[in-house]
């Protein structure tokens, strides 16, 4: 009897557990997804960079606006040391440019139409990276085990490519995107392409208008490549030249979908920051307060700025001019505009008045000040207006030295640029316009010098060994820059 | 099977038909208190009693037997000689401070003789924990076990409580201890919900599921405290184990016996920093109604327009003075008289053979918060019966309800983080008394704009949680020869956890209102036969083996699904129906794990004074690939009463024994960590964000984690040696006990470079050593006949390193919610869990850099050590006097060193509000530090303003609110007297206690504007983080207990 109640125990208890111990496959998230779920996502990441902690220390560096409390604050005065985690990590690498790789190594055979605009998008971020850090992780970044410790790239290779080094430049990568758009596609994007709606055209558009942008941006450095490749685009004639074909990441109206700049400055960090005195002066000196009424907000009828780095108490919250509807939307619903009409027509200005590219500087400039005007939300016959009393802004003086006439174009490009900080930064350190004087109570690596670019992050410092330790110092210029 | 049940009906019978005598009595100690759980067992017989509560016990006994072996831990044993005309026996045990038989119930349920352990344990019995006035199980540990360091949250009702035995051995895995309750594992897990867009660094601080233990039902706690200790509860004690042994029927009466216990006790907040009450609202001297500073001007100032208490606008008075004074109690206010009240009633009945034990146990804790509650019911069964010689039958039930409501806590929009530093001219309790928190249309009414008004938070935006629980075990045991016994013992804990958090319309935190229901499911199954064996006399005389085969089936289950509905259409309308967005923050968690495990233990014991111990354990994990699934630890301990074999026993030196252990511990991954995932994408963090779906268009992205190539187990290795000395016929004990343990190839996400696009991958790597001293000391300083004194002490350093990450890999942050700029992390070369930040650099000589052009500091350096968490030593005391009929029992800890970084310290810095700031107001003054000039440094010599200089040192973030922890605390005290049975007799009773007792009821910490022991994260591996949490509280009460 006894022996039988053992035997039963070891039965049951020694019984075989292989099919037992079969339960680790996750029943909570996929393992593997189709590409239409990741562009939306990619997408999003573009915008949220662009709208986010970048804009807004850009946007202090620019003057845009002047920081009030906690981070804007100390960014306006260049206390910028330990920040931008979140973004290098989380929107930059993590976000956009992981995910694009994924896109970009899977349907680059079957489904090209996805690893064109990967490859469109992935040349985008990584201007937003190297134009802000100089060398940033590129050729090898993003790919996860391949490369754990991706090497930082020069920014000139990132720009223009080293064969030695296998680096493809951003130009050729944009151009690889381009091609990639015209081979036939497996799968293609409809609604999940949340910019352009699957139109591939559009995308070839906005990839012209991107090898304009990197092309001047590095034209300090290489003149001739930035006129050649200007030019071609301008001889293709297939880049974004009506206000239409911008292209922009929407966002929504629901909690949770919201644009970034809406979020910080209408629901959790209403306080931080506003329109800085500096920007104000500006406008009122070109009698442009329509304008820049579209851009910030005049509570009971009336601008109120603050000083960059002041210590004077702030005006009340309610009375201070923050980012208005064309930049926050009622609702959060804005899109963030990665690259514009206004945008182009003041490249193609610049081009024609530096480079010597195709077309009048004075006609573009012209069509990019009304092409800005008229997104912003003025009326036709406001801008008419402000172009028949104030020709003296709206025309390039062509008595003026070169270097004046740039000038006058980038003062308005500025103006356009409010809300995309990281572009006016970006034209700022590459012409030194429009003149900012330092801040007030200025601090910092170097508190006598606006930085001339932000600081390494202390995640990938402390995580990945090629990162430049000590990392340089904010007063060290980019490769592009003047 | 028919034939098994004729078989045992036969023994149930035959059992009853020896002839047998009734045989009663009381138990009473030196001074007529009634003694319980005394084991009276026949002389040569088997079936024993306990004593129950009274003191009392009834046994059915042979008419063979001859004498009564009546014995207790920590009582001098009696043989009472069965005299056949005596039926009522009154025996009188006398205490001996140092019992040798002191049996411990280790891994498994297995009762131990301490003699024979060859590892560090420490066994606390009911009356060291109960009936002083704690209601979390852990907290009452406090000050009381060497080798464990436990942390409350903080007074809230129902924060939980941080628990680590040995220091931490895993990165990013558990670390608490695995928590035992009659042999089967039970959760203490605790459960976040967030708080709002802050995350769990905002949330209620919810309570561990420890906390759903009731006191009143447990007979004794066992700490086993290595992984020598622990190993045959394998990778789940990794961390330890806290073996809990709850009360047992039987008191042999044949009669109910009812013990019905009540306290009643209050709370009040403590820790607060000391507030100045001088200056209110405003800034530069200039009042400004909506402030949030005290940098205004002095109160009793004469109203003018330049000083702001006369409006005005361009220059002309536009208005009458501002009312403007000091509501010095506006912040102490808002904590409330917190009530503990708890009841329970315990039937206990049958004998040694067969009993059966009903309690009922309720708690009603009102926190000392607003709005904020714990309040539980127990209910348990528990019934054993011996159905002869050969099987014996065992099990209980629990069933726990804990409500828990809870108010959010953090920086920022809560009650506790706009509470922090308030402005001393804001009156805040009016708003309370009128209800005036909220305005008539429902939204936040405060003086501050888009600021939550502290009632508002805690009345409008709680989180309320409804937790169903049942424990259950059974045991069936069966002796096929007298040295053979086969068990199994099989344990369900199962719980499940409705929560709902709501934000109302126009919170601080989620304006647009949000309804979050969040349920929690957790089960864990577990099952094991163990086949023991006993044989004496093995190969030589007086070498003994037991020995123990046995095997383990473990299932854990858990789910949290979550429904977050935003937008509310219907302020006041918290139904997931008034939401207009589902689907941010919406998830379906689930995990499921199995472990198979086999272990074998080979106990040999020469002469009772040489003891050889060999386990051995293999586990099969589901969570680790097939092929590395499978992995094997062993164990050796050694242990030598080398009084007893050199027969040296002398007066001084009564008993010694030295013990060496070396163990090793696996540990498996959790679920799901071996393949790569995609997520839904999000992006942002509390200032702005975004999350799909993007109305109805899907984003995906890959997982931040990249899965491991292959995954092994980890493994901690532990080498212990102790020793054990008693000194003066047992009157004083010294334990003292090393260790050193290392635990490498640690299952971590370790962090990889940002820029490869992802955080973190899972692998094998790392190494953490810890290495520590535990003494534990006790003695009987007085010892008459009337009155005791008894102290213990105990002694605990450790000392914690992460020896090494990856390479290339410096450090990386604890996995958990944190503020960046003071980010919990894992660091190469420093104890586990430093704070990292920013700190201001230093000249050579160590001061800080002061900026020649303000005076202020230069900007931080990010990436530095701001913080460390880890205490250098903690000490505890306890005496208990014991005069006739009175009991008086404190007890003292004191913690040595840890740091902890304090928002809330910060903000009444920066905010003007903390007392010393109100100190010469007027005058500048100058920052200490150091200027640079050329390559010297000079000392700083610019002057600043006060509000300046305070608010320089009251950043959040800065390496001033990082603060000594050290902390002297009267943890308990208790003054109990037991009632005279004249007393009691008269009303018809068999025993009457009452106790009054205080906890907390004094501390003193050096170093720290705020009660240094508390810890915002509640229980987990972040620590030193005090983020505007809720301050510690001090309780007294009165307990009563009597006996039916």
């Amino acid at each position: 009897m006894k022996y039988r109640i053992i035997i039963l125990i070891f039965l049951v208890s020694f019984s075989s557990c292989k099919k037992y111990l079969d339960v680790n496959q996750t029943p909570n998230n996929p393992t593997s997804v189709p590409p239409s779920t990741i562009l939306p996502n990619t997408t999003i990441a573009l915008g949220f960079t662009v709208g986010n902690d970048l804009n807004r220390v850009t946007s202090a560096f620019s003057q845009h606006i002047a920081g009030v409390a906690n981070q804007t604050a100390a960014y306006d005065i260049y206390n910028i040391d330990g920040s931008f985690d979140n973004q290098w990590n989380g929107e930059i690498y993590g976000g956009a440019v992981s995910n694009l790789q994924i896109l970009i190594s899977q349907y680059a055979n079957t489904s090209p139409a996805y690893s064109g605009i990967a490859k469109i998008q992935l040349a985008y971020i990584f201007s937003v990276a190297t134009d802000l850090w100089g060398d940033v992780p590129y050729s090898q970044a993003g790919t996860g085990l391949l490369n754990e410790t991706p090497r930082f790239d020069k920014q000139e290779d990132i720009y223009l490519g080293n064969a030695g080094s296998s680096i493809v430049g951003l130009l050729d990568l944009v151009k690889s995107g381009i091609s990639d758009l015209d081979k036939t596609s497996l799968l293609k994007p409809t609604r999940d392409d949340i910019a352009y709606a699957g139109d591939l055209t559009k995308w070839k558009r906005a990839a012209n208008t991107l090898l304009l942008k990197l092309a001047l941006q590095m034209s300090n450095r290489n003149a001739a490549l930035a006129k050649s490749t200007i030019q071609s685009v301008i001889d293709g004639n297939l880049f974004i030249n009506a206000n239409n074909l911008d292209l922009e990441v929407p966002f929504g109206n629901s909690v949770g979908n919201q644009n970034p700049i809406f979020t910080f400055n209408n629901v959790n960090r209403t306080g931080d920051q506003m329109m800085s005195t500096r920007l104000f002066n500006l406008a009122l000196s070109l009698n442009d307060t329509v304008r820049l009424g579209k851009f910030f907000t005049k509570p009971s009828g009336r601008f109120t700025s603050y000083d960059n780095g002041t210590t004077v108490a702030p005006p009340l919250l309610a009375a201070r001019s923050n980012y208005n509807t064309y930049l926050t939307g009622i609702n959060g619903e804005a899109p963030i505009r990665l690259l514009t009409n206004f945008q182009t027509q003041f490249i193609l200005a610049e081009g024609a008045l530096v480079l010597g590219t195709s077309g009048l500087a004075n006609t573009y400039f012209q069509a990019g000040i009304r092409a800005n005007m008229l997104k912003v939300g003025m009326t036709s016959a406001e801008v008419d207006g402000y172009f028949a009393t104030n020709a003296a802004v709206v025309t390039l003086n062509a008595a003026a030295s070169v270097e004046d006439q740039r000038k006058q174009i980038i003062t308005q490009k500025y103006i356009a640029m409010i809300g995309n900080g990281i572009e006016a930064y970006n034209d700022y350190r590459r012409t030194g316009y429009p003149v900012l004087a330092l801040v007030n109570n200025p601090q910092g690596d170097n508190p006598n010098v606006i930085p001339t670019r932000i600081t390494y992050t202390p995640g990938e410092l402390s995580r990945n060994p090629n990162a430049p330790n000590p990392r340089p110092r904010t007063d060290v210029k980019v490769w592009w820059a003047k | 099977m028919r034939k098994i049940v004729f078989f045992l009906l036969c023994i149930v019978i035959s059992s009853q038909l020896f002839a047998q005598q009734m045989v009663t009595g009381r138990v009473t100690d030196e001074n007529g208190a009634p003694v319980s759980n005394v084991s009276v067992i026949p002389r040569g017989g088997k079936n024993g009693t306990m004593t129950g509560a009274d003191g009392t016990f009834t046994l059915k006994v042979d008419a063979s037997a001859k004498t009564l072996l009546v014995s207790s831990v920590g009582m001098n044993a009696r043989e009472i000689a069965i005299n056949g005309n005596t039926t009522n026996y009154q025996i009188t045990l006398t205490k001996n401070s140092a019992n040798l038989v002191e049996v411990v119930v280790t891994s498994l349920g297995i009762i131990r003789d301490k003699r024979s352990l060859s590892y560090a344990t420490q066994t606390l019995k009911a009356d060291q924990f109960a009936d002083k006035g704690e209601v979390n199980i852990i907290n009452a540990l406090q000050g009381k076990v060497a080798g464990v360091i436990i942390t409350g949250a903080s007074g809230g009702a129902g924060a939980s409580t941080n628990i680590n035995i040995r220091g931490i051995s895993s990165f990013t895995g558990s670390n608490q201890p695995l928590f035992v309750i009659d042999g089967i594992p039970v959760s203490n897990d605790v459960d976040r919900t967030n708080g709002g867009p802050l995350g769990t660094l905002g949330d209620n601080q919810p309570a561990n599921r420890a906390a759903d233990i009731d006191m009143n039902n447990v007979e004794s706690i066992n700490i086993l405290k290595g992984p020598a200790a622990a190993v045959l509860y394998g990778s789940r004690a990794s961390a330890g184990a806290i073996i809990i042994t709850t009360k047992k029927g039987g008191n042999g009466k044949g009669k109910a016996e009812v013990v019905a216990n009540s306290s009643y006790s209050f709370q009040s907040a403590i820790g607060l920093p000391p507030v100045q009450n001088e200056f209110g609202q405003g800034l530069n001297g200039i009042y400004n109604p909506i402030s949030t500073a005290s940098w205004g001007p002095r109160f009793g100032s004469t109203p003018s327009i330049v000083n702001g208490l006369i409006p005005s606008a361009g220059g002309v008075a536009t208005g009458p003075a501002a009312d403007y004074r000091a509501y010095p109690n506006n912040i102490a206010e808002f904590f409330e008289t917190g009530t503990i009240s708890e009841n329970s009633v315990s039937i206990n009945g049958g004998d040694a053979l067969r009993n059966q034990k009903f309690s009922i146990g309720n708690l009603n804790h009102i926190g000392i918060l607003p709005n904020t509650s714990l309040k539980r019911t127990n209910v348990a069964f528990a019934a054993n019966s011996t159905l002869g010689n050969k099987i014996k039958l065992g099990g209980g039930i629990t069933f726990t309800n804990t409500l828990q409501n809870g108010i959010l806590g953090g920086n920022g929009q809560s009650a506790l983080g706009v509470l922090a530093g308030l402005s001393r001219s804001i009156d805040l309790t009016t708003s309370r008394v009128n209800g005036t928190y909220k305005n008539p249309n429902g939204s936040n009414n405060f003086v501050i704009p888009n600021t939550e008004n502290p009632y508002f938070g805690a009345f409008e935006n709680p989180l309320k949680s409804n937790l169903y629980r049942f424990t259950a075990n059974t045991t069936v045991s069966y002796d096929p020869t007298t040295w053979l016994n086969i068990s199994y013992r099989l344990g369900l804990d199962a719980y499940v956890d409705r929560r709902k958090q709501v934000f109302a319309v126009g919170s601080g935190r989620v304006p647009a209102g949000q309804v979050l229901e969040n349920t929690i499911y957790r089960s864990e199954v577990n099952g094991d036969l163990i086949i023991t064996a006993t044989k004496n006399n093995l190969f030589v005389k007086g070498l003994n083996l037991t020995g123990l085969v046995g095997q383990n089936v473990n299932q854990r289950t858990f789910q949290s699904t979550q429904i977050q509905g935003d937008n509310l259409a219907i302020p006041g309308f918290y139904n997931i129906s008034n939401a207009t967005t589902l689907t941010n923050g919406s998830f379906e968690n689930n995990s499921n794990r199995r472990l198979v495990g086999y272990y074998a233990q080979a106990s040999f014991s020469y002469n009772n004074y040489l003891f050889l111990e060999l386990t051995g354990r293999v586990d099969q994990s589901s969570t680790l690939p097939v092929e590395k699934n499978t992995y094997f630890y062993p164990s050796i301990s050694t242990g030598f009463v080398f009084t007893d074999a050199l027969k040296m026993n002398s007066k001084i030196l009564s008993y010694g024994k030295i013990r060496a252990s070396y163990a090793k511990v696996g540990r498996d991954a959790g679920p799901y960590q071996l393949s790569n995932l995609y997520v839904s994408g999000g992006y942002g963090n509390n200032v702005a964000s975004f999350s799909f779906p993007f109305g109805t268009v899907a984003g995906f992205g890959a997982s931040s984690t990249i899965a491991p190539i292959t995954l092994a187990p980890e493994f901690t290795t532990s080498y212990e040696a102790g020793i054990n000395l008693q000194f003066l016929r047992n009157r004083i004990s010294l334990d003292v006990t090393y260790f050193d343990q290392v635990s490498r190839s640690q299952i971590i996400n370790v962090g990889l470079a940002p820029s490869t696009g992802y955080a973190s991958k899972t692998t094998n790597i790392g190494e953490l050593s810890n290495k520590g001293i535990e003494v534990l000391l006790s003695g009987t300083v007085i010892k008459s006949k009337s009155l005791t004194w008894d102290v213990t002490g105990n002694f605990t350093k450790i000392k914690n390193n992460v020896v090494s990450i990856a390479p290339g890999i410096d450090n990386f942050a604890i996995p958990g919610s944190a503020f960046i700029g003071s980010v919990p992390s894992i660091k190469v070369n420093f104890p586990y869990g430093v704070i990292i930040g920013g700190t201001i650099p230093r000249s050579p000589d160590g001061e800080r850099l002061i900026n020649p052009a303000t005076g202020g500091y230069q900007p931080t350096i990010a990436g530095q050590v701001l913080a460390d968490p880890n205490p250098e030593y903690t000490l505890g005391f306890t005496n208990n006097f014991t005069y006739k009929s009175l009991s008086l029992g404190f007890t003292f800890d004191f913690t040595k060193g840890g740091q902890i970084l304090s928002f809330t310290s910060a903000l009444y810095k920066g905010r003007g509000v903390l007392d010393v700031t109100a100190i010469d107001r007027d005058q500048p003054r100058i920052l200490p530090g150091v200027i640079k000039v050329g390559d010297k440094f000079v000392p700083n010599n610019i002057q600043v303003p006060a509000q300046t200089y305070w608010q320089t040192l009251g950043g959040l973030q800065s390496e001033f609110n990082v603060y000594d922890a050290t902390v002297f605390r009267l943890r308990e005290l208790s003054l109990g007297y037991n009632m005279p049975a004249s007393l009691y007799k008269s009303l018809g009773l068999n025993g009457m206690r009452f106790s009054i007792f205080g906890r907390n009821l004094f501390y003193n910490a050096p170093n720290s504007i705020i009660d240094p022991a508390v810890n915002t994260q509640g229980a987990g591996n972040i620590r030193g983080l005090e983020l505007q949490s809720a301050p510690n509280a001090r309780t007294i009460g009165a307990n009563l207990k009597i006996t039916l």
